[in-house]
C-alpha cells in the first residue's frame, strides 16, 4: 500500500483584521479553533503576557466567575478550553486553544460550533473588566500560580537542564528568558496595566486564527463575524532580533543539585532557520545525528557503550538551536562528551551510511505525514510557516530532504559549532 | 471475521480469534494517514510468581518484563529499531503492571511493518553478553525515574495502600534486582507469557480490513507454536486495608507534591459491571473535584492547589484504586481539606445538575479522544483484557443514574481506604 499524498490546504481570508484560516475536513469528531496571538520576545513583555494568559482564562464578562465559566464549557459538551504561551525562537505566542464536539454525533445538539465561536470572542472582545482592569483577585491569585508555575521548573530535570543551558547559551538574546517570564517581574504588573496591554495585543499584534473540523467555511466566517468584532489597528509586526551569533570558543558550565543522574546538554549553533533555503537538510542532519533510534546518538552512546538511556538531539528550527541531550551517570562526563563530539565530526566528514540517509528520510516523511491525522499538528505546521515568512507545503519540505546529499550535509555540519557544554550533576566529589 | 458497528460513535471493529488462540482486533479511520498496531501480552510487572511450562512453581527477578521488553529488540545480526526506520515506521513498546505492548505507527508500508512486529514480538534471541550491557542502559532509565518527583510520589502512593499484592514494585525494578537476570530468566518468562493464545493484535487507521486480516493469518499459518500454556500466575492475599497511612521522601521540587489514594475494598468484578464502576467512579471524581466544582473553587481560592491539581480512577479486576492530589504548599492541610470535603458531599449528595454537568462533559470528552489513533490503540486493548468495549463508553455512560454516582460515593471514597505520599524538598532552604 502506497502512502496517500495529502497537503493541508487551509482556506485563508481577513476577518475583522485577524488572519483566518480555515480547514474543512472530515476526519475528527471534534472542531478545534486555535488563536494564536504573536510578540516579540523581550523583557519588557515576557511576564505581562504569560500572566495576561492566566488571567484571561479565569472569566469574561457573560462569565465573570471562573466556575461559571468552566461549568459553560462542561455543558458545551466538556469543550477543552485554554489559554497559554509558547516561545517560538524570539517570538512568544499566546495561544487561545479551543475544542468541541462535532454535534452530528450527539442526538438533537444545536451548533456547538458557533458557541464555541462566541466563547473565543468573549475572551478576546468580551474579556471581565472592573474599572478598566481586571479584577484584584484573579491577578493576585494569577500572579501566584504563574509564581509556582516557574519555580515547580526544577521538578523536572531534563526540563530544567534545557533550560539553564539555554540561559547560559544565550545571555543577552531575548531566546534565554523562559517563556513564563520571571517571578521578579510580578509583583509590579496591575490590573490596569495588563488591561490596557490586553486591548494594545488585541488591536495590534498578528492574529492568527485557525479552524479545523466538519465546517463550512461560509458558517464559521459568518459566526467569526458576529461573534469577535475586534476593531483592529495598525496591525504591526512584532520586532523580532536577528539571531545568528558567531562562536569563538566553546563554554562549559556545571551546575549542581540533588540528583541521582546526571544531565548532559549541549548546545549548538547552527546558523540556519525555518526560513533558510538549507532547512530541509538541516532536519536530515539532525535525523541523522540525534532524532531517531537509528541515529548515531542513540546508537553510540546508548546501545554501544550502555552509557545512556536516552540521547538525543532537538532543532529549536525558528532560533536555529540544536540541542543534544543525554542522562548519564556523572563518572562517564568525559567519555559522553568524548563520544558525542566524535559524532559531530563524523557528521563533518560526512561519515555517514546510505542506510542512514535512507532511514532518515523515511522516518522524517513518515513523521510530517503523520501531522495530517492531527488538528493540532496541521496548525501548528502551517503556523510555522506563516511567522518564519517561509510557508512551505508538506511535500516540499519532504522534496528538499530527499534531495539533499551528504556533501549537502556536510556543508551544513559545517556551520555547526558547540556553544556550550552543561552539565546538571550531583553535589557529591569535587567541586 | 465478525464485525461489530457502533453507530453512534461511527466506527466499526473487526475480530477473528485465530487457530494458535491469538485475538486479532482492527479498526479501519477512514482519511487518516497513518496506521498504528500494537501487539500485547497480558505480562506485566506483577506477573513475577508463577509456574513455568512445566508446572515448576518460580519467583524471578523486579523487573523482569521491563528487561525482557527491551531485549525483544535485539536480534542476532540486526537491530530491529533500525528495519522499522527503513521503512520509515517508529516503534516502540512499554510495560505496565499487567500487560507489555510493542507497537509502531507508520505511513507507508504497513505490510512490511506488520509482518516485521508479529516476526520480532515472536522471535526471542538472549545472549549473556546482550543481557549483561542491557544492565547499563535500564540502570540509567531507573536512575532516571528515581529523580522524577512526579513518578515517586505515585509509586510511593501505590506502596502506602498494598501491602502485598505486586503493584507496590517498581515496573522497571531496582538496579540490584536487574542485577540478578539471566538470559535463561528471560527465555522463561517468554515461553510462559509470550504464547500467541495470551496475546492481542490491535491495528487501528488507514488500511482495507481484509487484506490486512489475510496478511495476520498467513504470517501466523506460517509460524508452528507448541500448545498454549496453561498460565498459573501466584498472587499474595491482600488486606483489604491500606499498608501504611502516609509516606514521605524528598526530592529537589519548586512546592511539595501531594497525593491522596483510596483503595477499592472488594474486587473481582468483571466484563459490564467493572466497566460500570469505573465509569461511575470517574462521574463521582469530576463531580466532586472536577474544575468547575465548587470545591475546586474553594481549594484553588486558598491557594491550597495549582493548575497541576488532578484526579484519577485505575480499575482491574484484581485492585483499584482512586488518585487524587497536586502540587501544594501545605499537604496537611490540602488532605484534611479534602477529607472534609468528601465528608460534607455524601450529606449534602450530589445535585442532578451537576451529574448531568459531568455526563455531558464525559461523552465530549470521549468522542474528542476518538480523534486519536493513539489513544484508541492504547485503551483498546485494556478494555478488551477486561472484557469490555472501548466503544461502549459511550452507552454504558448514558446508563449511569445519579442515583448510581450517590451509592458509589458513599461505598468508594472511604477514610479508613485512604493513604497518603508527599515528595517534598530535603531542607527549607532548597
Amino acid at each position: 500500500m502506497t502512502a496517500t499524498t495529502n497537503e493541508i490546504a487551509f482556506q485563508s481570508s481577513q476577518i475583522n483584521g485577524m488572519n483566518v484560516h480555515i480547514l474543512p475536513t472530515k476526519k475528527f469528531k471534534t472542531t478545534t479553533i486555535v488563536t494564536m496571538i504573536e510578540q516579540a520576545l523581550s523583557e519588557e513583555h515576557v511576564t505581562k503576557t504569560a500572566l495576561l494568559a492566566m488571567v484571561m482564562k479565569r472569566a469574561s464578562a457573560r462569565f465573570p466567575e471562573t466556575k461559571l465559566l468552566r461549568a459553560h464549557l462542561d455543558f458545551l459538551y466538556g469543550a477543552i478550553f485554554d489559554v497559554d504561551v509558547m516561545k517560538k525562537g524570539e517570538r512568544q505566542i499566546l495561544q487561545i486553544y479551543m475544542e468541541v464536539p462535532n454535534e452530528k454525533y450527539l442526538s438533537n445538539e444545536a451548533s456547538l460550533l458557533e458557541q464555541a465561536i462566541e466563547f473565543v470572542g468573549d475572551m478576546l472582545v468580551r474579556p471581565y473588566v472592573q474599572n478598566n482592569a481586571f479584577s484584584e483577585k484573579y491577578m493576585a491569585q494569577e500572579k501566584e500560580t504563574l509564581r509556582k508555575r516557574i519555580e515547580s521548573l526544577i521538578d523536572d530535570k531534563m526540563k530544567y537542564a534545557n533550560q539553564r543551558v539555554t540561559e547560559e547559551m544565550c545571555k543577552g538574546e531575548p531566546f534565554s528568558l523562559l517563556v513564563q517570564g520571571r517571578v521578579a517581574d510580578l509583583p509590579k504588573i496591575t490590573g490596569q496595566e495588563l488591561y490596557q496591554y490586553f486591548k494594545e495585543i488585541t488591536t495590534t499584534n498578528p492574529i492568527h486564527m485557525f479552524v479545523v473540523g466538519d465546517v463550512e467555511q461560509q458558517e464559521v466566517s459568518e459566526a467569526i463575524r458576529k461573534h469577535i468584532p475586534l476593531e483592529r489597528s495598525q496591525v504591526g509586526e512584532p520586532q523580532i532580533e536577528s539571531t545568528a551569533k558567531d562562536v569563538s570558543a566553546e563554554s562549559e558550565v556545571i551546575d549542581r543539585l540533588d540528583v541521582n543522574q546526571a544531565k548532559l546538554n549541549i548546545g549548538c549553533r547552527t546558523q540556519i532557520t525555518y526560513k533558510d533555503e538549507d532547512y530541509p537538510t538541516l532536519l536530515l542532519y539532525n535525523g541523522i545525528l540525534g532524532g531517531f533510534p537509528h541515529s548515531k546518538l542513540f546508537v553510540n552512546v546508548r546501545e554501544k557503550e550502555s552509557l545512556a538511556y536516552y540521547a538525543v538531539s532537538r532543532l529549536e528550527s525558528h532560533k536555529g538551536i540544536l540541542m543534544i541531550m543525554s542522562g548519564i551517570d556523572v563518572s562517564k562526563y568525559q567519555r559522553a562528551v568524548e563520544i558525542i563530539k566524535q559524532q559531530l565530526d563524523l557528521m563533518r566528514q560526512g561519515t555517514i551510511s546510505e542506510e542512514e540517509m535512507s532511514q532518515t528520510r523515511a522516518t522524517l516523511s513518515n513523521q510530517f505525514r503523520e501531522l495530517l491525522d492531527s488538528a493540532r499538528g496541521m496548525i501548528e505546521f502551517t503556523y510555522n510557516g506563516v511567522i518564519s515568512g517561509r510557508p512551505r507545503k508538506i511535500e516540499e519540505l519532504l522534496a528538499g530532504i530527499n534531495q539533499a546529499t551528504i556533501e549537502d550535509i556536510k556543508k551544513v555540519a559545517n556551520k555547526m559549532t558547540i556553544d556550550t557544554i552543561y552539565l546538571l550533576r550531583d553535589k557529591k566529589g569535587e567541586a | 471475521m465478525q464485525t461489530t458497528d457502533f453507530e453512534q460513535v461511527n466506527e466499526t471493529v473487526y475480530h477473528e480469534a485465530l487457530q494458535n488462540g491469538l485475538q486479532v482486533y482492527l479498526v479501519p479511520k477512514q482519511g487518516f494517514s497513518k496506521t498504528y498496531a500494537v501487539f500485547t501480552t497480558r505480562y506485566g510487572s506483577i506477573d513475577s510468581h508463577f509456574r513455568t511450562r512445566s508446572g515448576e512453581e518460580i519467583n524471578v527477578p523486579d523487573g523482569i518484563a521491563h528487561f525482557l521488553e527491551h531485549k525483544m529488540f535485539e536480534k542476532k545480526e540486526r537491530d530491529v529499531m533500525h528495519e522499522f526506520s527503513k521503512n520509515g515506521a517508529s516503534c516502540n513498546a512499554f510495560t505496565s503492571f499487567n500487560r507489555t505492548a510493542y507497537l509502531f505507527s507508520c505511513t507507508d508500508k504497513l505490510d512490511d511493518n506488520l509482518n516485521l512486529l508479529l516476526d520480532y514480538v515472536q522471535d526471542p534471541y538472549f545472549t549473556d553478553a546482550s543481557v549483561e550491557k542491557e544492565k547499563g542502559i535500564i540502570g540509567q532509565e531507573i536512575t532516571m525515574y528515581e529523580d522524577n518527583p512526579d513518578w515517586k510520589v505515585y509509586m510511593n502512593l501505590l506502596k502506602a495502600m498494598y501491602q502485598k499484592y505486586p503493584i507496590n514494585i517498581e515496573i522497571a525494578g531496582t538496579i540490584e534486582t536487574i542485577s540478578h537476570i539471566t538470559k535463561e530468566n528471560l527465555y522463561q518468562c517468554y515461553e510462559t507469557f509470550y504464547h500467541p493464545a495470551n496475546m492481542l493484535l490491535l491495528v487501528v487507521g488507514s488500511f482495507e480490513p481484509e487484506a490486512i486480516m489475510k496478511l495476520i493469518r498467513e504470517n501466523q499459518g506460517a509460524k508452528e507454536f507448541p500448545p498454549a500454556p496453561q498460565i498459573t500466575r501466584v498472587f499474595p492475599e491482600e488486606p483489604s486495608e491500606p499498608a501504611e497511612a502516609k509516606v514521605e521522601a524528598f526530592l529537589t521540587v519548586g512546592l511539595p507534591k501531594c497525593m491522596i489514594g483510596i483503595k477499592e475494598k472488594e474486587n473481582g468484578l468483571t466484563k459490564e459491571a467493572l466497566l460500570k464502576r469505573e465509569l461511575t467512579t470517574k462521574l463521582v471524581l469530576d463531580i466532586a473535584f472536577g474544575t468547575s466544582s465548587a470545591v475546586y473553587e474553594r481549594l484553588y481560592d486558598s491557594e491550597l492547589i495549582t493548575e497541576s491539581f488532578d484526579f484519577d480512577y485505575s480499575s482491574e479486576q484484581d485492585y483499584a484504586y482512586t488518585i487524587i492530589g497536586g502540587d501544594t504548599p501545605d499537604p496537611e492541610r490540602l488532605v484534611e481539606t479534602i477529607k472534609a470535603e468528601i465528608e460534607q458531599l455524601k450529606q449534602t449528595g450530589i445535585a442532578q445538575e451537576d451529574f448531568e454537568r459531568a455526563k455531558r462533559k464525559k461523552i465530549g470528552n470521549f468522542l474528542r479522544s476518538l480523534n486519536s489513533v493513539e489513544f484508541i490503540a492504547n485503551q483498546f486493548t485494556s478494555f478488551k483484557f477486561n472484557g469490555n468495549d472501548l466503544f461502549s463508553v459511550v452507552p454504558t455512560l448514558e446508563s449511569i443514574t445519579r442515583e448510581d454516582v450517590e451509592k458509589r460515593l458513599k461505598e468508594h471514597f472511604l477514610a479508613e481506604q485512604m493513604a497518603v505520599s508527599i515528595v517534598r524538598s530535603s531542607s527549607p532552604q532548597e
